[in-house]
C-alpha cells in the first residue's frame, strides 16, 4: 500500500474501520474459501462472516465420554462440503482398537458417500501431522479430516497456515484430556444428547450438544442440534430454540410432527 | 573364474600365491570345482578328486564351494553391469554360471565403440572387484561365449558376420555342449568347431541330441537365443556417469531431476507417461542400490517424481552410508502407459467480465443449504484428478502402499463382511446403497463382551456393563436378526457362527450403542452372551 493511500485512510475514522474490516479477512485467509454456513441462524451469528471459515483449522473435542458423537459431527460437516471432490481422512492406526474404526455403512447413514474418502493410516504422531499437511497442500480435496492426540502450538500454527494457503478446511478430532493452546479458528465440544424419536419411538435423527468453546473473530455459544442426513441440514432442537428466533426450529418440529 | 573369487569372510585368509581350490561334493568324495593360477601351475585339473590333488600338490588350501553364494555374487555383478546396458543376463548352469551376457546393441557407441567399452569394462572389473576378466563381443551370444572362453586374446571384438570363421579353430567345447557329447565328438575325430561346420547336418541330427545342432545354430545366429535379464529391462532408461562421486541426498535428487527432464521429452514424444520408475544408484565400490516408485496415474511431471524419490531416499539406509558415494545414477521407466487425452480448457471463469457477471448473480442467491461450490474448481477438472493422484502417490510413498485405502461395499448381511478396505487404486468406487437398518458410525475391530441385564432372556437389554462402565438403557430398538451365512460353512469341522440379534441401545446420557446377543435363545446357546459391536453418532 502506498503511503499517500495510508494517510487518506487515516483521515477518517469510519473509513479506517471500514478498510480494516475489508483487510481483516485477507489477513486471516478468509477470502480463499467461502464460509460454510450451518443454516441455523443462531449458530451462524456466532461465526465470523456467518459461517465456519472455509480455509482454517477446526478442532472437535469429544465430550460426555463418547468419541462417536464428535466423529459423527465431523462426518456431518464433511457431508456438507463440495460433493465432487474426495476427502482425506487421516487416522492413527494405533487408536483404532480403542475407539473402533469408521464403518462405511454408518458413514453412509450420515449422508456422506464413503467412496469419496481416502483413508490414510499412520503409525505415529509425526506421520499424522505430515499426512495432514501434505493432504492440505495438494489442493486436490474438498476437505481434510483427521485425529491427533497431542498437538503443540507450533504444529497447530503450521496446520492452520497450510489450510489457509490451500483454501481447504481441516477438521481435527482431539481427545478431551490433553488440550494445549492452539491456533485453530474454532474449537467445538460435542456431546451426545438423547436422540430425536419419531411417533413410533424409533430413533429418527442424531442429536448432539454443541459447545463452541473458542471462535476467532466470533463468539462462543452452546446449542443442541439435530442433523438430518438426507437433506444435510442442521437444525436446533425444539426445546432449546430461542422463541425470538424460532424460525428454523419451528419448521423442524413441524417436519417431525408430520 | 568367479567361483574361485567367492569370499569366505569367516574362515582364515587365503594366500593367493599358493595353490587354492574350491571343492564340490560328488560321488566318491569331494572333487575340485575351481582352482587358482598357482594350483593350475601345480598340475591340478578340474574334476580331480581332492585326495589326488592333495597328494600331487603337497600344500593345498581347499574350501568347499558355495553355489548359492556364487549365484548371488554373479547376480550382483550383473546388476552392476546394467550401467552399460539395461539388459544384463547372468549365466545359468548350462552356460557355466561364471559370467554374464550384456546386450550392447545400441549402447556401445555411448562408450566410444565396442573396443572402448570392453577396455572400460575390463578396467572396472579389475579395479572394483579385482577380477581378471575375459571379454568378447560378437554378433551372437553363443559366439561371444565361445570367444571369451577359448580365444587367445582376453578381450576381443568380433565384427558381425565373422562368427563361422572365428569359431572354426576353436575346440568343440566352445559350443556349450554337455561333457559326454564333447567326448563322443572327440572320439569320432571332431576336435574343432570347424570340423563340424563342414559336415552335412542330417547324420548329426540322427545320432546326437538335438542340443548339438541347436547350439551350432545359436552360435552362428541361425537361431535366436533370448537373454533372460537380471532385472526386467525398462521401457525408457537414462544413465549418467559422474566425474566426481556424489554423496548427499540433495545432489542425488538434483541429478535425478535432470534425468527425469531428459526422459520427459522421450515420454512426450511417444505420448505416454510413467507408471513405475526405478532409480539405480551405482556405488563407487560396485554395489548397486535401486529405488522403485509407483504412480497412481501415468505422469510426466518432473517435480512430482522428484518429490516421490525424495521421500523414498529419506528412508533408504544407503543414503546414510553412502561411503565413497555414487559414481553413476540411472533412471528408468519400467512401466509406461498412455496418458489419457486431455482437452485443454479455455478458462472462461478467469475472465474479468464473466467474473463480474457471476458476482452480481451470486448476490441475489440465497444461502445454499450445502457448502457445495465453495471450492474454486469445477467437478470435472482433470487437473484435480491429477493432483489427487499425486497426493495418493505421496501418501503411499511415506506411509506405505497398504496404508492408503478406500472403502468398497460388499453385498453381505454380515456387518464385518459388508465392506472391505483395499489399497486405493486411483478410481473412486461405485455408488453406495443407503442402509435400511441402523448401522453404527464406529465399529469395534472385535466385538467386545458386555455384561447385560435384561427383563426376559430374549428381550432387549435394560442395563449393561462394558469396559468397566455401567450404562442405564433408556431406549432400545431391535432386534435385527442377522443369521450366519450358511454358504460359508463348507470348511467342515468348524462350527457355524451363531445367529446374532442386534439392538440399537441408547443410554441416559444419549450415547448410542450397537449390541448383539449371540445365538438363538434356547436353540443355539443356553446362557445369553452379549457383545458391544459398534457406536452410533
Amino acid at each position: 500500500m502506498s503511503p499517500s493511500r495510508t494517510v487518506s485512510v487515516l483521515r477518517n475514522r469510519a473509513a479506517m474501520a471500514e478498510e480494516l474490516r475489508r483487510l481483516l479477512p485477507k489477513l486471516e485467509g478468509l477470502h480463499k474459501a467461502r464460509p460454510l454456513p450451518f443454516g441455523v441462524a443462531d449458530i451462524d451469528r456466532c461465526l465470523p462472516q456467518g459461517g465456519l471459515p472455509g480455509a482454517a483449522l477446526h478442532e472437535i473435542v469429544p465430550e460426555g465420554g463418547s468419541a462417536s458423537a464428535a466423529f459423527g459431527f465431523m462426518v456431518a460437516l464433511l457431508a456438507r462440503m463440495a460433493r465432487s471432490h474426495p476427502i482425506v481422512l487421516v487416522l492413527p492406526n494405533y487408536r483404532l482398537r480403542h475407539y473402533g474404526r469408521p464403518y462405511s455403512h454408518g458413514i453412509r447413514a450420515l449422508g456422506l458417500d464413503p467412496g469419496r474418502l481416502i483413508l490414510a493410516g499412520t503409525s505415529h504422531r509425526k506421520q499424522t501431522l505430515w499426512a495432514l499437511e501434505e493432504a492440505l497442500r495438494a489442493r486436490a480435496v474438498a476437505a481434510v479430516a483427521g485425529a491427533v492426540d497431542t498437538l503443540d502450538l507450533k504444529s497447530s500454527q503450521r496446520l492452520q497456515l497450510a489450510a489457509t494457503d490451500a483454501g481447504v478446511p481441516l477438521l481435527l478430532l482431539r481427545p478431551a484430556d490433553i488440550l494445549e493452546a492452539s491456533a485453530a479458528a474454532t474449537r467445538w465440544r460435542v456431546a451426545p444428547a438423547p436422540a430425536v424419536r419419531d411417533r413410533f419411538g424409533l430413533i429418527a435423527q442424531a442429536r448432539w450438544r454443541l459447545m463452541l468453546e473458542r471462535c476467532r473473530n466470533g463468539r462462543a455459544g452452546e446449542w443442541i442440534v439435530e442433523y438430518d442426513h438426507v437433506t444435510h441440514r442442521f437444525s436446533l432442537a425444539a426445546a432449546l430454540a430461542d422463541p425470538a428466533h424460532a424460525g428454523g426450529a419451528g419448521e423442524t418440529s413441524f417436519q417431525r410432527a408430520g | 573364474m568367479l567361483a574361485a573369487q567367492a569370499k569366505h569372510p569367516s574362515s582364515e585368509p587365503v594366500d593367493p600365491h599358493a595353490p587354492f581350490v574350491l571343492t564340490l561334493t560328488a560321488s566318491g568324495g569331494p572333487r575340485l570345482a575351481a582352482l587358482n593360477a598357482a594350483a593350475e601351475a601345480a598340475g591340478l585339473t578340474l574334476g580331480q578328486p581332492l585326495a589326488d590333488a592333495r597328494a600331487k600338490a603337497g600344500f593345498l588350501q581347499a574350501r568347499e564351494s558355495n553355489p548359492a553364494a556364487d549365484a548371488a555374487a554373479l547376480r550382483r555383478l550383473a546388476l552392476w553391469a546394467t550401467r552399460y546396458t539395461p539388459t544384463a543376463s547372468p549365466w545359468h548352469a548350462d552356460n557355466g554360471a561364471d559370467g554374464f551376457f550384456l546386450d550392447i546393441e545400441g549402447a556401445a557407441h555411448l562408450f566410444g565403440g565396442e573396443e572402448k567399452l570392453l577396455a572400460d569394462l575390463a578396467a572396472r572389473l579389475h579395479e572394483n572387484f579385482g577380477l581378471p576378466a575375459r571379454l568378447a563381443v560378437a554378433g551372437t551370444s553363443g559366439a561371444a561365449w565361445a570367444l571369451s572362453r577359448f580365444h587367445a586374446e582376453p578381450c576381443i571384438a568380433l565384427a558381425s558376420g565373422g562368427e563361422a570363421a572365428a569359431l572354426s579353430p576353436l575346440p568343440v567345447e566352445a559350443l556349450r555342449l554337455p561333457p559326454d557329447t564333447c567326448a563322443t565328438l572327440r572320439r569320432l575325430g571332431f576336435k574343432t568347431v570347424g570340423a563340424l561346420l563342414d559336415k552335412p547336418r542330417a547324420p548329426f541330427a540322427a545320432r546326437f541330441p538335438a542340443e548339438l545342432l541347436r547350439r551350432v545354430d545359436q552360435a552362428l545366429g541361425r537361431l535366436d537365443e533370448p537373454l533372460v535379464p537380471v532385472v526386467p529391462p525398462p521401457v525408457y532408461h537414462v544413465l549418467r556417469y559422474l566425474l566426481e562421486p556424489i554423496i548427499t541426498q540433495q545432489a542425488v535428487l538434483a541429478l535425478a531431476r535432470r534425468l527425469m527432464n531428459t526422459l520427459v521429452h522421450v515420454l512426450a514424444r511417444d505420448d505416454v507417461g510413467a507408471r513405475a520408475l526405478r532409480l539405480s544408484l551405482y556405488h563407487v565400490d560396485g554395489a548397486v542400490e535401486t529405488v522403485d516408485v509407483g504412480l497412481t496415474l501415468p505422469t510426466r511431471d518432473v517435480a512430482h517424481v522428484a518429490r516421490l524419490l525424495d521421500l523414498k531416499l529419506e528412508t533408504l539406509a544407503a543414503m546414510q552410508e553412502a561411503g565413497f558415494g555414487f559414481e553413476a545414477i540411472g533412471l528408468a521407466v519400467t512401466r509406461a502407459e498412455p496418458v489419457p487425452a486431455r482437452q485443454l480448457k479455455l478458462d472462461v471463469g478467469r475472465h474479468p467480465e464473466v467474473r463480474a457477471q457471476r458476482a452480481s448473480k451470486e448476490d441475489g442467491r440465497s444461502v445454499l443449504s450445502s457448502f457445495e461450490g465453495h471450492l474454486r474448481w469445477s467437478p470435472q477438472d482433470d487437473d484435480n484428478v491429477e493432483r489427487c493422484a499425486a497426493l495418493i502417490d505421496t501418501l503411499r510413498g511415506r506411509l506405505g502402499p497398504h496404508s492408503v485405502r478406500q472403502f468398497v461395499p460388499v453385498a453381505s448381511h454380515n456387518p464385518e463382511r459388508a465392506e472391505i478396505l483395499p489399497p486405493i487404486n486411483g478410481e473412486m468406487s461405485a455408488s453406495w446403497p443407503e442402509p435400511e437398518q441402523p448401522r453404527p458410525l464406529l465399529i469395534l475391530p472385535r466385538a467386545e463382551r458386555a455384561e447385560v441385564t435384561a427383563l426376559v432372556p430374549d428381550g432387549p437389554p435394560r442395563r449393561f456393563c462394558w469396559r468397566g462402565v455401567t450404562y442405564d438403557v433408556t431406549g432400545a430398538e431391535g432386534p435385527e436378526r442377522i443369521g450366519a451365512e450358511w454358504w460359508r460353512r463348507n470348511d467342515g469341522h468348524r462350527t457355524p457362527e451363531p445367529t446374532r440379534d442386534y439392538y440399537l441401545v441408547e443410554d441416559s446420557g444419549g450415547r448410542r450403542f450397537w449390541l448383539f446377543r449371540e445365538g438363538l435363545y434356547g436353540r443355539e446357546t443356553a446362557p445369553a452372551r452379549w457383545f458391544v459391536h459398534g457406536l452410533f453418532a
